[in-house]
């Protein structure tokens, strides 16, 4: 292996190749005193905020978020919390943005989505890549609320596979500008923002490559259509934009000409804890919820609370909660120590939170029994609201192909010919990412958790055995499919489960050995009841994928699938 | 014009309380404390009136160091600054020694308008400010719903009962008691969160105060706690027999002699 003065920087792609970086998860991240100070205020406003104006049912019915709430929001400068100060923010860490985020969507997702398409993505590229000039003329103005900003990368043709966009910027070479047709569907705050930051083809030598660009509603072409309707999120405008000849000019272009598909996945890339995030908001509120109701509703005497079978989905929300906690605020602490591709992790998030909330949703439903199916409590609107998560921001399909793919690249580009042949299917996964190959830093990683409170020995020694399974199977993969390991969606699948519950883990164990070290056993015994059961059915779940790479029935799964695309369907008959 | 405001920190409404072994207070470490409802109210209208003739809003807290929380609550709303009587050594939930220790603190400011919430939530007496006004000697007046600048002095409306109002005229300098609900309340902002950081919490100490332990110390006050407890639910139903006539003549002597309504 060689040695690279060239640092890894992620604990993810470290993991798959069998190195445990504890340096980068340990200890559990704490905030800023004086940042977490003022968020608690933030958050104590946005409470008040909330219980005096939003009544996220109405919303729903309505389809239709109040312009004072939006107002509102404005006011209280949320929607300037990450924009540095100098363009007339705040310069919140994302460990701060993300918290504000997470309660705005315990109180409504459809202004969360607003919120998020806003702040998440909408003005993000401006952060990560507008030059000074770009900042200057139009943060101060969606800092303040005047302006609320969109994302504009999904187009009829183009939805996991973000690359093959079809709109087009075409330099005109009299006055430089760029000249944009085309449309874009799905787009979050289509109808209510002024600015949108817009992907379109872009010629650069003989090649078409992607460029970004910031465009304003105020630009003749430009068009928004009717607001869509939704199964949730409904209260969020989701529209269609089109672009008939609408003039940019050059000073628009974010980042540098046919890099935007990097400006996007980065994006992206930070958009995707938000709503791991925002996730965890929806969680905590149906937990309250259930646990009030299971409580209070009496069936042969008893409180149902009392029954076993509610307990355990009761736990499950509490464990779901803890984990997504502590891997989340783990991964934003990532985003603000900077230059750690955090890439893996976020996806991971994603892919967790969003399955955990469409898990509470159904079963905080179930608990409510029949009122829970009516639409005068608020379950079926969570249930409706919770859906999207699974497919918007990379469908939980794409990442966890990019998560195992990504994860094997350290490993790939040991095995030389497959690292090579693994970049361009991961360049062609859509949503993905950019793929800067780090190498691992040998010298400091080693393939032990140490330093670990005495009482996590058994969750350790699972999180270290399990790793280096990951490793075992990564290896085996490799070596048995080479180039075709892109195809092989059900070993991906494993692989990238088996990733998630690791990172997991690592992130509960962590949390729960540094508040060990600074309270003591006693105090944390209620997290360390949480954090054990979680990593015994996490680890158990991780020897079940592991034994499925190599036994499973994956080719009769392939068959019937294919066999029904041959019948169009089920075509068999009990009665024939 | 310059306020001072009395805030109190109260445990968070619907708290679960839990009652000490010794049946005289309640746990309070395992609490969630927030301003006292009506205090909010005086803040908000203290807030008004300077934003509408100018001048200056300080806070005034009396509490552990846990009230620290709810004055940066105030600082980011508007107030200018704060003081914070600290009673982290010593405890007291008489009204006479609170308004004494409160009095004490405000007469080094010398405001011109002393406002304090209609009465604390938690232990609702609704004495500290009558009690304060006479410490300071000021002219007071009790469930305030809005108050006015007037020549001189300020004109208030104040709530009476069955839904009628009283409009009552005061010379400055002045203490009123606010009455919930009486306005629109502000949310703190970011940018008033910001600010706050840089604004004054002095802290006062007893001897700031010019006030000797003795004095203030739960053994020199007039109230004592003998035993606090969650109401107790009781269950008594009586069902009359007879005819109408005699169940009537049954239920208006029970209503009369034993429940005494009449």
């Amino acid at each position: 292996m060689p040695n690279n003065e060239k640092e890894i920087s992620s604990f993810m792609k470290c993991l798959f190749a069998g190195s445990i970086e504890r340096e980068m998860v340990f200890p559990h991240p704490q905030m800023d005193k004086e940042e977490a100070e003022s968020l608690k205020l933030i958050l104590e406003s946005l409470r008040q905020f909330a219980a005096d104006n939003i009544d996220a049912g109405e919303i729903d019915r309505n389809q239709e978020i109040p312009a004072e709430v939006i107002a509102g929001l404005a006011e209280l400068g949320l929607l300037g919390m990450s924009i540095p100060e100098t363009y007339g923010g705040y310069g919140f860490s994302a460990t701060a943005y993300n918290r504000v985020f997470e309660e705005i969507a315990g109180i409504d997702a459809s202004i969360a989505t607003t919120f998020g398409g806003h702040q998440s993505i909408g003005l993000k590229a401006l952060l990560l890549f507008g030059t000074e000039e770009q900042k200057k003329r139009f943060l101060p103005k969606l800092a303040s609320g005047e302006w609320l900003a969109g994302f504009a990368l999904t187009e009829p043709g183009a939805g996991s596979d973000a690359a093959c966009i079809k709109t087009t910027a075409v330099k005109d070479e009299g006055s430089g500008d760029y000249i944009l047709n085309g449309n874009k569907i799905w787009i979050t705050n289509g109808g209510i923002a002024h600015y949108f930051t817009v992907f379109a083809k872009t010629m650069v030598g003989d090649a078409e490559k992607i460029s970004a660009f910031a465009v304003t509603r105020d630009m003749e072409g430009f068009a928004s259509g009717r607001k869509e309707e939704k199964l949730g999120i409904r209260g969020s405008s989701t529209t269609e934009l089109t672009f008939d000849n609408v003039r940019i000019p050059a000073e628009n272009l974010i980042g540098p000409l046919g890099k935007g598909f990097k400006v996007a996945m980065e994006v992206l890339n930070s958009g995707r804890l938000g709503l791991a995030a925002g996730c965890i908001g929806g969680i905590k509120r149906l937990t309250e919820m259930s646990v009030d109701y299971a409580k209070n509703r009496k069936q042969f005497n008893t409180p149902i609370a009392k029954f076993e079978m509610i307990e355990e989905k009761i736990s499950d929300m509490i464990i779901d909660t803890y984990v997504l906690e502590s891997m989340v605020y783990l991964t934003t602490a990532l985003i603000d120590r900077g230059d750690i591709d955090y890439s893996v992790e976020s996806a991971i998030c994603k892919v967790y939170a969003s399955e955990a909330v469409w898990r509470t949703a159904s079963e905080a439903m179930q608990i409510a029994g029949g009122i829970g199916y009516s639409p005068e409590y608020p379950y079926e609107r969570a249930l409706r609201d919770a859906r999207i998560n699974l497919i918007f921001e990379g469908t939980n399909e794409v990442l966890r192909s990019f998560i195992a793919l990504a994860g094997m690249q350290e490993h790939g580009e040991y095995l030389k010919e497959v690292g090579k042949a693994l970049q361009s299917p991961l360049s062609q996964l859509g949503v993905l990412t950019d793929f800067a190959f780090s190498r691992i830093r040998r010298t400091v990683a080693t393939e032990r958790l140490e330093d670990v409170d005495a009482g996590l020995r058994q969750e350790v020694g699972k999180f270290e055995e399990y790793a280096r399974e990951l490793n075992i199977a990564v290896e085996k993969v490799l070596t048995k499919h080479k180039k075709d390991i892109i195809n092989q969606g059900f070993i991906l699948e494993r692989l990238a489960n088996m990733a998630i519950d690791l990172y997991a883990m690592a992130a509960v164990i962590s949390r729960l050995d540094t508040a060990l070290k600074e309270y003591g056993k006693e105090k944390v015994s209620r997290e360390l009841q949480i954090g054990k059961a979680f990593c015994e059915i996490a680890w158990r779940r991780i020897r079940r994928n592991r034994r499925q790479v190599e036994h499973n029935s994956d080719p009769l799964h392939k068959s019937i699938a294919e066999n029904a695309y041959e019948s169009e369907g089920y075509d068999f008959d009990l009665i024939s | 014009m310059k306020i001072i405001v009395c805030m109190k920190q109260v445990p968070v409404q619907d708290s679960l309380l839990k009652i000490t072994d010794d049946n005289t207070w309640v746990h309070e470490d395992e609490l969630n404390w927030e301003i006292n409802e009506s205090d909010n109210y005086a803040m908000e209208a203290a807030l008004r009136l300077k934003e509408e003739h100018g001048g200056e809003v300080v806070l005034l807290s009396m509490g552990p160091d846990r009230v620290k929380e709810s004055i940066k609550q105030g600082l980011a709303k508007g107030v200018e600054r704060a003081l914070h009587i600290n009673n982290e050594d010593f405890t007291t939930r008489d009204p006479f020694i609170n308004a004494k220790l409160l009095a004490a603190a405000i007469k080094q400011e010398s405001p011109d308008l002393v406002l304090t919430g209609l009465q604390a939530d938690d232990t609702g007496f609704g004495q500290t400010g009558p009690i304060l006004a006479e410490y300071l000697g000021l002219p007071h007046t009790s469930i305030v719903m809005e108050i006015e600048k007037s020549n001189g002095g300020i004109k208030v409306k104040r709530e009476l009962e069955g839904g009628w109002f009283q409009s009552v005229e005061l010379p400055l300098p002045a203490l009123l008691s606010i009455q919930s609900g009486s306005n629109q309340l502000r949310y703190a902002t970011i940018k008033g969160i910001m600010m706050a950081k840089k604004k004054e919490i002095k802290s006062l100490t007893l001897a700031d105060l010019g006030l000797a332990e003795d004095e203030v110390d739960d053994s020199n006050s007039s109230l004592n706690f003998n035993r606090i407890f969650i109401p107790e639910k009781t269950k008594k139903a009586e069902i009359f027999e007879g005819d109408p006539k005699e169940i009537a003549a049954k239920l208006a002597d029970k209503l009369k002699n034993e429940a005494k309504v009449f």
